[in-house]
């Protein structure tokens, strides 16, 4: 009864088209008068509680803000330029290195349907002009661009962990394997496909170039080895990661790359500029442009926008977790599990099931919005049968993966739609072969644990 | 309100340890006693893992009627009352015993009732245990811990404690304890060995100092307001399954506290150092302003109470 | 004008909140680090800064469509049904604001009562939950003025936020530049060619 009037509430309000963080608060708040004493004042207690005695939820804003530094179309260029010179020289180079540019460029963004665009806009073209299928290019850019919330850091795998307290540390370590493969199974597709349909090389630019290009990239790069670099080398918590991180990113973009901000096309050094001078012109420039960064419209852009989509997730999470305050008071999960357990359903059967609730989900929903619906379900469920809860997150977020690539909700699809200007069903049918790769993908990840549990393992 | 069920009276009891803790176990043996003495008139619900509230909320919680009984340790009450930070004060306890005998004792019982301006009843002391310090160094005399960083709990004494010795105190969620050591992001922490054993810290800590320099205790509590409108019998029944459930609590804690600390010197992982007679007077001399610096606050004849306490 | 200032205020006190956060968070850092010091009153204002910063932002989320939400559904109504649903959505979304408004009176009244300061800033508890109250009304004005102009029939429903449109927009910039470059290579080609006597 309780359960029953709970989802209708929310999916009532969710399909009115209210906003899912409201749908959650009101659907929760409603049962919470109806079916048990407490008060009104508790709530907010809880509201507020659930915004200021998390301090790993930090970890999400200042990972936002450090991904929306970093997610420009500059360091896409610089990106796809490395990827290219590394392994264009391979038979279907062109898309291999585009998936690899997209792994990279997943490493510094937060976001898949960002890692699509910003990749995509500029290599999909490019890989026309040299002679490929465009339906082929779209396809395997849509696809690579999931691997946007796998590779670490990722936006969805701390809302997982805020859904369900597991370590967002361990959460990014898990996803670094399972984020390889996958790139890994894409370009060896490719490889295949290459041969049998004798799609070109680019020419080898020599080592020199390969360097260059790569050191070049490294700005955006290094990211990543902040990230996972503080967290395990002993400098601070997911929390602190990130705000180094997001400064990091802050310095690189404005100061470094110079891709934004008061120093914008203003190079570091002229041509045949003498280097004392050239020196001293950069020291002087950038002790001004530092207070200057600070009003620049173009950063406050950056950081307003970081401001929509923080505050839009830590509202979500807060009413989430009065979602879950419900769902542990009114024992949900706890029967659901008695339920399945009664049934005789064993994990691998549990695992099904999840994962085609979520693949239907992952139709209509965002996968913030499933996430935060969902974990707080499965998630008891999952550790009653056995299952890592660090594995169940990587299967959930594989799952999400999917979800972006399938109608009518599918960002992927938008973006690869909005890019080749063709209608969505032919992108549908573009993206389908490779999808079905990104399938056989999540069979591997849910009955082999150890792809997900082997780094988090060795590390402790 | 809830329109369905009536049970006449509901009491949530809300905790954030797991079910397996000693304090988890006084509140299910209490759920247990309570149901065996008075059936259907009482329903207890125990709340384990910080289900309904953290231990920083669930005292508003009370306050506000939606927990009837909760038990965060006694750090937890400095803002609702400065006269429980007697349970802070390093190096004033010898040991378990001599807590026992204060706690048991006139003056620790008078501060069950130090919170009731603020509106909340102590019905007991559970017991986590003595604390100890663990380091990537071995400590033995104060100037060990100079310049180190330790994680304490948010409490002015602690802060006091570790400044004393010129010792860095870090506020830091015990959720993040573990990766802080492990990566040396902090130097140590102060535990009891239950939480030393229970989060693996001695597996990333070289050395554990057995200084029994504090205490981690928890205080169970309820609401005043509730506690005087229970039916006379119902208090008195409840008041007796709740002293039975706490002695049956700090039995277990003292049997998990001697078999973590034997777990803990078995793995061999860390090595842990005894100190005697002579080096805790040194530690006790560099206390000493501490206690001076809250004896206004908590009251020159508490701590002199507590002091007298460790003679048997 | 007065508008336009009034939103560049929200603006700004977001940002702010937000950038004081990081840059918080990173000095805690850097005090460990090269200092061997913290600060003791950091993570608690951190946090409550974090609290400020939602609660008085859910309002400005409205106001710019940063909040998610499924629209598949209500796009499939008939216009004027669309409307209707729409503003009961927002009915029910100002039963959920006065709910709370009404759980953050008793709340804050209570801890006014009990006079308990925050533990390591000297301010009394209330005060830093007055964000309850302040950010619940906010978003009370702002739906308010969005069933006016649904009722209006000036707007649709919801502006829920899009990632995907909002990453068209990088596409968009890129496929921009990328356009201005060829052609200028293609210019430069031109004159080239014609500079280069053809032999
Ligand atoms: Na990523
Ligand atoms: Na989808």
């Amino acid at each position: 009864m309780t359960i029953g009037i709970l989802f209708l509430l929310l999916f009532g309000c969710i399909f009115m088209g209210m906003p899912i963080a409201f749908a959650l608060g009101f659907s929760s708040v409603t049962t919470i008068l109806l079916f048990s004493d407490d008060s009104l004042a508790s709530i907010a207690l809880k509201l507020f509680e659930a915004l200021s005695h998390h301090y790993t939820l930090l970890a999400i804003p200042f990972f936002i803000l450090s991904s929306a530094f970093l997610s420009t179309g500059g360091v896409a260029k610089r990106l796809i330029n490395f990827a290219v010179d590394a392994i264009g020289h391979v038979r279907g180079g062109l898309a291999m290195a585009s998936v690899v540019a997209c792994m990279l460029f997943a490493a510094v963004s937060g976001s898949s349907p960002a890692t699509v665009a910003a990749i995509g806009s500029i290599v999909i073209a490019g890989m026309v002009r040299s002679g490929y299928p465009e339906s082929f290019a779209a396809g395997v850019i849509s696809n690579a661009g999931t691997l946007g919330i796998l590779i670490p850091p990722s936006i969805v795998m701390l809302v997982y962990s805020a859904a369900t307290e597991v370590s967002a540390a361990k959460m990014f370590m898990a996803g670094l394997i399972p984020g390889l493969m996958m790139g890994g199974i894409l370009m060896i597709a490719i490889y295949i496909v290459a041969r049998m349909k004798n799609l070109p090389a680019q020419p080898f630019p020599g080592v020199r170039q390969v360097l260059r290009s790569g050191s070049i990239a490294m700005g955006g790069l290094m990211l990543i080895i902040i990230v996972l670099g503080s967290i395990y080398g002993g400098i601070a918590s997911p929390t602190e990661a990130a705000a180094v991180a997001a400064l990091y990113a802050w310095l690189v973009a404005v100061f470094g790359y110079r891709d934004m901000g008061p120093l914008k096309n203003i190079p570091w050094r002229h041509a045949q500029e003498p280097l004392a001078r050239c020196l001293g012109r950069n020291l002087w420039q950038i002790s001004w442009a530092f207070p200057k960064s600070f009003w620049d419209e173009e950063v406050r852009k950056v950081v307003l926008d970081s401001v929509k989509v923080s505050l839009m997730l830590l509202f979500i999470i807060a009413n989430a977790m009065l979602f879950a305050h419900v769902l542990t008071t009114e024992r949900i999960p706890h029967t659901i599990a008695e339920t399945i357990v009664n049934w005789g359903l064993p994990a691998w059967g549990f695992l099904i099931v999840m994962n085609l609730l979520l693949l239907a989900a992952g139709n209509f929903m965002e996968p913030s919005a499933i996430l935060l619906i969902m974990a707080p379900i499965l998630f008891p469920i999952a550790t009653q049968l056995g299952i890592d809860p660090i594995h169940l997150g990587i299967i959930m977020v594989v799952n999400m993966e999917i979800g972006m690539l399938t109608p009518p909700v599918g960002l992927n699809l938008f973006v690869t739609a909005g890019i080749t200007g063709r209608p969505m069903t032919w992108v549908i049918k573009a993206a389908l072969p490779w999808l079905s790769l990104l399938l056989l993908f999540l069979i591997l990840i849910t009955y082999i644990p150890s792809i997900s549990l082997f780094l988090p393992n060795l590390l402790g | 309100a809830n329109l369905w069920a009536a049970t006449p009276i509901t009491v949530k009891f809300a905790h954030v340890v797991a079910e397996n803790t000693p304090k988890g176990k006084a509140a299910l043996r209490f759920q247990e006693l309570m149901h065996e003495r008075l059936g259907d008139k009482v329903k207890v619900e125990v709340y384990p893992n910080s289900q309904l509230f953290g231990d920083d909320k669930v005292l508003e919680a009370m306050l506000l009627g939606d927990v009837q009984i909760a038990a965060p340790s006694l750090s937890k009450f400095q803002k609702y009352t400065k006269q429980l930070q007697i349970f802070d004060l390093p190096f004033l306890f010898k040991d378990m015993a001599a807590v026992d005998r204060f706690q048991q004792g006139p003056v620790g019982q008078k501060l069950l009732t130090s919170l009731e301006r603020k509106g909340l009843m102590g019905l007991g002391y559970i017991h986590n245990g003595m604390k100890h310090l663990s380091a990537y160094d071995p400590i033995r005399v104060p100037a060990d811990a100079a310049g180190k960083k330790f994680r304490i709990q948010t409490s002015d004494v602690l802060a006091a404690q570790f400044e004393a010795v010129d010792a860095v105190p870090l506020k830091k969620p015990f959720s993040e304890v573990f990766t802080l050591l492990q990566t040396r992001a902090i130097d140590g922490t102060e535990n009891p060995w239950t939480n030393i054993y229970s989060k693996k810290f001695f597996e990333v800590q070289p050395y554990i100092t057995e200084t029994n320099h504090g205490l981690l205790d928890y205080m169970v509590v309820t609401s005043a307001r509730f506690w005087k409108k229970l039916p006379d019998e119902v208090r008195t029944e409840m008041k007796k399954a709740m002293d039975e459930a706490i002695a049956y609590g700090n039995q277990v804690a003292r049997e998990q506290e001697e078999k973590d600390r034997q777990l803990i010197i078995d793995s061999g992982v860390t090595q842990v150092i005894s100190i005697g007679e002579q080096e805790r007077a040194l530690w006790v001399e560099a206390m000493r302003p501490v206690w001076k610096e809250f004896e206004k606050e908590i009251g020159a004849d508490v701590i002199q109470a507590a002091l007298d306490a460790n003679q048997p | 004008m007065g508008l336009r200032l009034i939103h560049r205020l929200e603006e700004n006190i977001l940002a702010i909140l937000l950038v004081f956060m990081t840059f918080l968070v990173f000095a805690e850092v850097v005090m460990r680090f090269v200092f061997n010091a913290g600060i003791a009153w950091a993570q608690e204002v951190t946090l409550y800064t974090a609290a400020w910063f939602v609660l008085f932002g859910a309002s400005y989320g409205v106001k710019v469509g940063a909040h998610i939400g499924v629209d598949v559904v209500v796009k499939l109504l008939p216009a004027p049904l669309r409307r209707w649903v729409t503003l009961t959505a927002l009915a029910i979304c100002l039963v959920y604001c006065a709910l709370f408004l009404l759980g953050a009176y008793d709340y804050i009244s209570l801890m006014y009562d009990i006079g308990i300061e925050m533990e390591d800033v000297a301010l009394p508890k209330w005060v830093a939950l007055m964000i309850l109250p302040i950010g619940f009304m906010l978003l009370v004005v702002r739906f308010l003025e969005l069933a006016w102009k649904v009722w209006r029939g000036e707007t649709e429903g919801f502006h829920l936020a899009d990632e995907g449109e909002e990453s068209m927009q990088l596409a968009q910039e890129l496929k921009a530049e990328q356009a201005s470059a060829i052609s200028q290579t293609v210019a430069a080609d031109a004159t080239k060619d014609a500079q280069e006597p053809k032999s």
